[in-house]
């Protein structure tokens, strides 16, 4: 081979579709378009076989293939000489395309149809600049925008990431740490980790950095979008060239519907309005699925799959440090005193009044027609203000909560302080004039800044 | 055989490939600048690159099988046409203008998906050889379930 697959990564992430030539037995040539060609060794490339068109036709009569691929930093062609070999159903490789692709699908509504049949393997037989197409020397930042040259998961950006989550002192100032940790170390602006869900089946956002609006409480169903697919499936996905891959799939769905198909609901992304880039990495210890870390960027090619060891060594560390927190917060809530102290003077401003409403029910708390909360933080709330109408009690602790039956906790694992937290974040981003102030372990206050009527319905 | 709708969507300005194959049925390809439709539909023009691999233009005069791929970047609408080699030609004055000017219309297509036309102003796309293709056939390859049905 004349030039060596392994240094042309930027060639095969799907940022610039790759144009596959291929012939039938009968000698009639044909040219397509192909989404994604993926490194698989020094000496192979996958291809994902998703319909059986032409091409495939084509290949399975006359195994012998010509893939163009470009690198969009450079715009340098490359001629790949291919020959295939052999076509994979399961296994890591499958299951890194496949995954890519169940994430798009799930955002343009289009699960079950844009789906990954093989991972098609190709032996290359050879290398060669495409002559048409020289590029620049120096690589070129697309909208200004710099490709990170290096692996960004270093050992050092790791070390401190380590620094970091050993000397957080509570779920809160672990989550916020880890969050400032990826931005200050690895450069990423925009995550957001969440946490499995009272239900099941659900993540639920409980942390985020670099968005407009914090997502405090925002959902995602297991299968939906990267976060949910991570989730599901538990591995890591990595995807660049998003907006690229969902263009792609966009025109699958057009054509999909002209035949009669009627899409799925498309799910929403997480967080940037236009990322080109997105990390999914669920955070499990043992087999359990504690959360997933959701990080988006918006250059193209921002996460590299050098880095999926790491990735994955970070993931395994938030996780076990997550999880030793919440058991830790759990346990000193339980050796708390129950809390009599005088309800501090909450601040009240003059004039100000909501009205909270309580849908027993669907288990729902509205703040002056406007949904709050749902499900077990609704009924921690409800119980919170009702208690302190009714006793003139503001401060409570964690331990009081586990103990109320009424709260209907379960018996196993409760996450309480994570419903807490949710909630306490929820407050702050949509019900200000009620607070949750943390007044030592386990313990906290909550101030009510206006007045406030209680309304409870079926 | 090419209409009107097919003329006017295969000249806006697109990314358009050749695909060809040798006598043992390797396949080679590369970029075309431009084409034009003539003969009422019955033939195109396509504006090869004299840069590009000279086994393309080897695989025209020998066997003459052709496969162009015409695709819209913003939205990955895509047609496919068969066709035999005709005949082969240096390129005029005219065609120069012809060709640049629906060269333009490309790099405004990958303008909307983001890839300023920088990008490709190192790629070698002209002079070119003016080869005439007689159209045999005609495929939507727009991707989807349905890629590959005959058009019309």
């Amino acid at each position: 081979m004349s030039l060596g697959l392994e240094t042309m990564a930027p060639c095969f992430q799907g940022i610039v579709p790759a144009m596959f030539f291929t012939c039938d037995t009968e000698g009639i040539p044909n040219a397509a378009f192909l989404s994604h060609v993926d490194y698989v060794d020094p000496t192979h490339v996958a291809l994902s076989f998703q319909f059986f068109n032409k091409s495939r036709r084509n290949i399975s009569e006359n195994p012998y293939a010509l893939v163009r691929v470009i690198d969009p930093d450079t715009h340098q062609g490359y001629a790949l000489r291919l020959k295939y070999a052999r076509s994979e159903t399961s296994g890591p490789l499958f299951d890194r395309m496949f995954l890519r692709i169940e994430a798009i699908a799930s955002y343009t509504g289009l699960k079950g149809i844009f789906k990954l049949k093989a991972a098609d393997i190709y032996e290359v037989e050879s290398v060669d600049l495409v002559p048409e197409q020289p590029g620049v020397k120096e690589r070129w930042s697309p909208r200004s925008r710099v490709r990170q040259e290096n692996a960004v998961f270093t050992m050092k950006a790791m070390q401190e990431m380590s620094a970091r989550i050993n000397t957080a002192d509570s779920l809160e100032s672990l989550l916020e740490s880890i969050l400032s940790g990826l931005k200050e170390h690895l450069g990423f602006s925009h995550s957001m980790i969440l946490l499995a869900g009272e239900k099941p089946g659900t993540l639920v956002t409980i942390a985020s950095r670099g968005y407009p609006q914090r997502g405090a409480g925002a959902e995602v169903k297991f299968g939906d979008g990267i976060i949910g697919v991570s989730a599901e499936a538990q591995k890591p996905i990595r995807i660049s060239g998003l907006l690229r891959g969902m263009l792609h799939a966009r025109a699958v769905a057009m054509r999909a519907m002209e035949a009669g198909w009627s899409p799925d609901r498309e799910v929403p992304l997480p967080g940037l309005e236009n990322p080109e880039s997105q990390l999914g990495v669920p955070l499990v210890v043992r087999g359990e699925l504690i959360g997933v870390l959701c990080i988006e960027s918006e250059t193209p090619y921002r996460f590299h799959e050098d880095d999926k060891v790491t990735i994955e060594m970070l993931g395994s560390h938030l996780a076990v440090a997550i999880q030793s927190m919440q058991l830790r917060e759990s346990e000193d809530a339980m050796a708390t005193p129950r809390a009599v102290a005088p309800p501090p003077a909450a601040p009240s401003r003059s004039g100000s009044h909501r009205e909270v409403t309580y849908y027993r029910g669907e288990e729902v708390l509205m703040v002056d027609g406007e949904y709050l909360i749902r499900s077990l933080p609704a009924r921690i709330l409800w119980k919170l203000l009702t208690t302190k109408k009714r006793e003139g009690r503001s401060e409570f602790t964690n331990r009081e909560l586990r103990l109320d039956k009424s709260l209907k906790l379960p018996d196993y694992k409760d996450n309480l302080e994570t419903r807490l937290l949710l909630l306490r974040r929820r407050l702050e981003e949509k019900g200000p004039d009620i607070r949750m102030v943390q007044k030592g372990r386990g313990r906290f206050a909550l101030e009510v800044g206006c007045e406030i009527d209680l309304v409870e319905k079926a | 055989m090419l209409d009107k709708i097919l003329t006017e969507f295969l000249e806006q300005g697109l990314a358009i490939h050749i695909g060809t194959r040798d006598a043992r049925l390797r396949p080679n390809g590369c970029m075309v600048t431009a084409v034009r439709v003539e003969d009422e539909g019955r033939q195109l023009v396509a504006f090869i690159p004299k840069a590009v691999t000279p086994a393309v233009f080897d695989d025209l005069r020998s066997n003459g099988r052709a496969a162009l791929s015409f695709t819209r970047p913003s939205d990955d609408k895509a047609v496919q046409v068969k066709g035999e080699f005709v005949s082969e030609a240096d390129v005029s004055e005219a065609d120069e203008a012809f060709a640049k000017q629906q060269w333009g219309g490309f790099l405004n297509q990958l303008d909307l998906i983001g890839l300023p036309a920088k990008a490709t102003s190192t790629w070698t796309l002209w002079p070119c050889v003016a080869v005439r293709i007689r159209v045999t056939a005609l495929f939507s390859q727009t991707p989807g379930p349905e890629a590959g049905a005959v058009l019309r």
